[in-house]
């Protein structure tokens, strides 16, 4: 750090205000971060941690207050303004070209070295020397498509580093990575701060960050509420505290494990996924009534084919799927609809909700039969529906004339759970069902869940969260490569469950 | 409720805002002709309502327009691209004038009979389209404007042969419809015909229809295949049916253009209706009011502009402009993000503040 001795930080904003149509989105806060250090950027959903880093990167401009960039009073008037200040920031949702390789995406926006000609080769070398200077491991000829969110995530590091980035901004970096990859990126961030770059973590889950940040800011509502210094040690109760303004209970009553009579038997199964590869491989699992099995897994060995599979989306090769004594692989998504097999998809925009039509007709998209008299949907019904649901679920939107798309993702989630769980399933197949929730919903989501099982469904829930399926499983199954690697109970050892998502199979006594 | 008719009072003025704005640019590239843009527009509202007969008029082009715009609005709402209604308006008026010229039925069974003939011919030509799209994923943009240039050589074939009037002058066209089949006038020297009503019931038939769970399920699949096929909806069945009620709307306008103004068949019958249905269909946000409401003011502008060509030196053209500059801010209006704007409007007022 000695050699940043002039300005001790990166980053100075003070009293900032940003109205959206008259509301303060954020109203006078102050954002200090130092050169050489990583700044963790805590609060809800809607608590203001995104605008405000937008107007750092200049994609907002602020009614009042002011930013001093490495002690230049600065007016960032655009995200050009924000990158030639060495400011970058690498959003929740990547901003590359899919078809295009990763050093054509670096290349993108860039003047060549050649004039007319591509300097391809050039940056492609440039792009593996800085990478492996930040323990980064990149192909910089594979294509975009071709490469995990992970690595997609890198490349969008390397695209800001490679602009000349001192001051980093990462929007919710690890929502979408895996445990494994977490602590890649960690890695890379530390190399980074020891080279005295000044990064900043937008996020809402501090279990995974308070051990690399240095300090962390809170914001509730648009408002500072405080700026703490924080290490491994520090608890989170605390800091959660601060972030929601009340207390959180992250310990849910796991009732007796009373579990019932098997429910859905998964026989052997063989799926193939969009590419044509074997996705599930001779998969088997079965789901008794009154459980929680948790599935374990890092992402993309096979999880959202399996609740496609069970689900009646995808096909099912071969092998049998048993909910009862029915067999159900290869009927159409109707028959397991009918049959009270409720899904929470893990795509909630694209698959769980059609994002434009209102809240009333989204709670009745698998039920809209029921929903209608001689044909004709019924306007009375669907919305004492809504007011029910409304109230039961607590979601949070002027009136069911909205549309979904309008809602934060904790409602969106709501609305999907309200329409699920509705009719008392019979199974839950929840997928990834609080990936990129705040805290609040989260917690609303686990507890419903449990809630379903308390009820008597059966429950699968695939979370790449090992802190979730810890939370609410009794038993944990785990997958990799589209096999299961071995069931544990709950309470298991995370190591253990982290040896069998690497691939290692549990020795079980083979039953016939 | 009163959300809802906030918004569709916000899609009518946006509507008549378009109009507005198309005829502001167009009045101004009118007196760059080095022509009166008041003289034009005044003659050309003369030309649609100057006189009750040119009134009718109107009235007799929109039945057709607004029963195909209301048959391109089914397939739009599930975003499948039907831009084959001439070829569906055409195949609907050859089958219904077979059963006229072939059947021998009478008036009583042979007009209904026509209809449901003009439903299969629309519904069965988009339907292959739809059906081509689910079996080998053929793009339906192009399987319906291909399908549209097989109709219309198809039509062309039959009144140069099979179909020809024999009796008649050798001309390219088929013999008349018998006068007992024809939609009866409402008063003589008058075209316009009773096939007004049968526009008018199909509006309020696709106002149920948008409630109903057919509807519904054709609305969901614009919302998105994935999200069609979690609901328990069959993506493939739902294409299918969807393109065969959108052509089988095109046959009706077809039946009427043929029993109720034509009263043959001949080329070039459909006029181009299908790309103006088109504009019709997106102008009235695909909802059956706002396409009845389009569509009068398309048909008044389209017979005013002809009008307008018959009595002063202005061209026909303007009429084209006019038309374009609509099309273009329609599709302008969903680039444009309006909240956007009105934000920002928003924030430098507060600035001056």
């Amino acid at each position: 750090m000695e050699e940043f001795k002039n300005n001790e930080y990166a980053v100075e904003m003070y009293k900032i205000v940003k109205e959206f149509n008259d509301v303060k989105a954020i109203d006078n806060v102050d954002f200090l971060v130092k050169n050489g250090s990583i700044h963790g950027l805590l609060g809800e959903n809607g608590a203001g941690k995104t605008t405000l880093m937008n107007v750092l990167y200049g994609l907002y401009h602020p009614e009042q207050g002011e930013v001093i960039i490495k002690g230049i009073k600065s007016d960032i008037n655009s995200p050009t303004k924000a990158i030639s200040l060495g400011i970058g920031m690498i959003h929740q949702h990547f901003m590359l070209a899919r078809p295009f390789s990763v050093v054509e995406n670096v290349m993108l926006g860039r003047k060549s070295r050649k004039g007319i000609l591509l300097d391809t080769k050039e940056t492609a070398e440039d792009l593996v020397a800085l990478a492996e200077k930040y323990k980064m491991k990149i192909d910089p000829y594979a294509k975009i498509w071709q490469l995990s969110v992970g690595e997609q995530q890198r490349v969008e590091i390397l695209t800001a580093l490679y602009q000349g980035a001192e001051i980093l901004i990462l929007d919710e970096p690890t929502a979408v990575l895996t445990p494994q990859e977490v602590d890649g990126l960690f890695d890379t961030l530390r190399e980074m701060k020891n080279d005295g770059k000044a990064i900043i973590l937008i996020t809402h889950k501090l279990e995974e960050i308070v051990c690399i940040v240095d300090e962390v800011t809170v914001l509730r509502d648009g408002v500072m509420i405080g700026n703490v210094e924080v290490d491994c040690n520090t608890t989170k109760s605390e800091l959660t505290k601060m972030m929601v303004g009340r207390d959180v209970l992250f310990n849910f009553e796991k009732s007796l494990n009373k579990t019932g009579e098997k429910k859905l038997e998964i026989k052997n199964i063989k799926v193939l996924n969009d590419k044509n590869f074997l996705a599930l491989d001779g998969f088997s699992l079965d789901i008794y009534a009154g459980e929680i099995i948790g599935l374990a897994g890092v992402d993309g060995n096979g999880q959202k084919e399996l609740c496609e599979a069970l689900t009646g989306i995808r096909k099912v090769e071969s092998g049998e799927v048993k909910l009862d004594t029915i067999n159900i692989e290869n009927k159409p998504p109707l028959f397991s609809i009918q049959k009270g097999i409720a899904h929470i998809p893990e795509d909630r925009h694209i698959t769980g909700l059609a994002l434009d039509w209102s809240l009333k007709k989204n709670l009745i998209l698998k039920t809209f039969k029921d929903n209608s008299k001689f044909g004709l949907i019924d306007e009375k019904k669907i919305q004492e529906r809504w007011e029910n649901a409304r109230i039961a679920y607590d979601i949070k939107a002027n009136s069911g004339d909205d549309s979904a798309r309008d809602l934060s993702g904790g409602n969106q989630q709501k609305v999907i759970l309200a329409r699920e769980l509705e009719n008392k399933p019979a199974i839950v197949i929840a997928n990834q069902p609080t990936r990129g929730l705040d805290i609040g919903a989260t917690e609303y989501v686990r507890q419903k869940i449990l809630d379903a099982k308390g009820d008597g469904a059966g429950v699968l829930l695939v979370s790449a969260d090992l802190e979730e399926i810890l939370q609410l499983s009794d038993r944990i199954a785990v997958i990799y490569g589209g096999e299961l690697m071995g069931i544990l109970p709950s309470g298991s050892d995370v190591k253990k469950i982290g040896e069998l998502m690497m691939g290692k199979k549990l020795e079980v006594k083979q039953n016939a | 409720m009163r959300n809802k008719l906030i918004k569709n009072l916000n899609q009518v003025l946006l509507v008549l805002g378009i109009i507005v704005l198309a005829l502001l640019v167009g009045a101004i590239i009118i007196s760059f002709s080095g022509n009166s843009p008041l003289e034009a527009y005044f003659s050309m509202f003369n030309g649609a309502f100057g006189s009750k007969q040119r009134f009718m008029e109107v009235l007799v082009r929109m039945i057709p327009l607004v029963i195909m715009a209301l048959g391109t609005s089914v397939a739009f709402k599930a975003q499948l691209w039907n831009i084959g209604g001439d070829g569906q308006f055409i195949m609907g008026s050859i089958l219904a004038m077979a059963v006229s010229l072939y059947s021998g039925l009478p008036a009583i069974i042979g007009v209904p009979v026509s209809i449901i003939a003009a439903m299969i011919g629309g519904g069965l030509w988009s339907g292959l389209a739809g059906w081509l799209k689910v079996k080998f994923n053929a793009n339906e943009v192009i399987t319906t404007l291909m399908l549209n240039y097989i109709a219309i050589y198809f039509l062309s074939f039959l009144v140069y042969g099979p179909m020809m009037d024999a009796q008649g002058s050798k001309m390219p066209q088929t013999a008349l419809v018998p006068e007992a089949y024809r939609l009866p006038l409402f008063e003589s020297g008058n075209r316009l015909h009773m096939g007004i009503f049968m526009a008018l019931i199909l509006v309020v038939i696709m106002i149920f229809f948008w409630k109903s769970t057919v509807g519904f399920k054709i609305d969901l699949l614009g919302q998105g295949e994935k999200v069609t096929t979690y609901s328990g909806v069959s993506v493939k069945k739902m294409i299918v049916l969807t393109m065969v009620i959108s052509g089988l709307l095109s046959g009706i306008a077809g039946w009427t253009e043929v029993y109720g103004v034509q009263y043959r068949l001949l080329e070039g019958i459909t006029s181009g209706y299908g790309s103006i249905a088109i504009v019709i269909a997106l102008m009235g946000g695909l909802n059956p009011i706002g396409i009845l409401i389009s569509g009068f003011f398309f048909s008044a502008l389209l017979v005013g502009g002809a009008t307008m060509q018959r009595m002063t030196d202005i061209p026909y053209s303007i009429v084209d402009i006019v038309q374009g500059l609509i099309i273009t801010f329609i599709i302008a209006r969903t680039a444009i993000n309006f909240k956007e704007i009105k934000n920002k409007i928003a924030r430098r007022m507060g600035h001056v503040k």
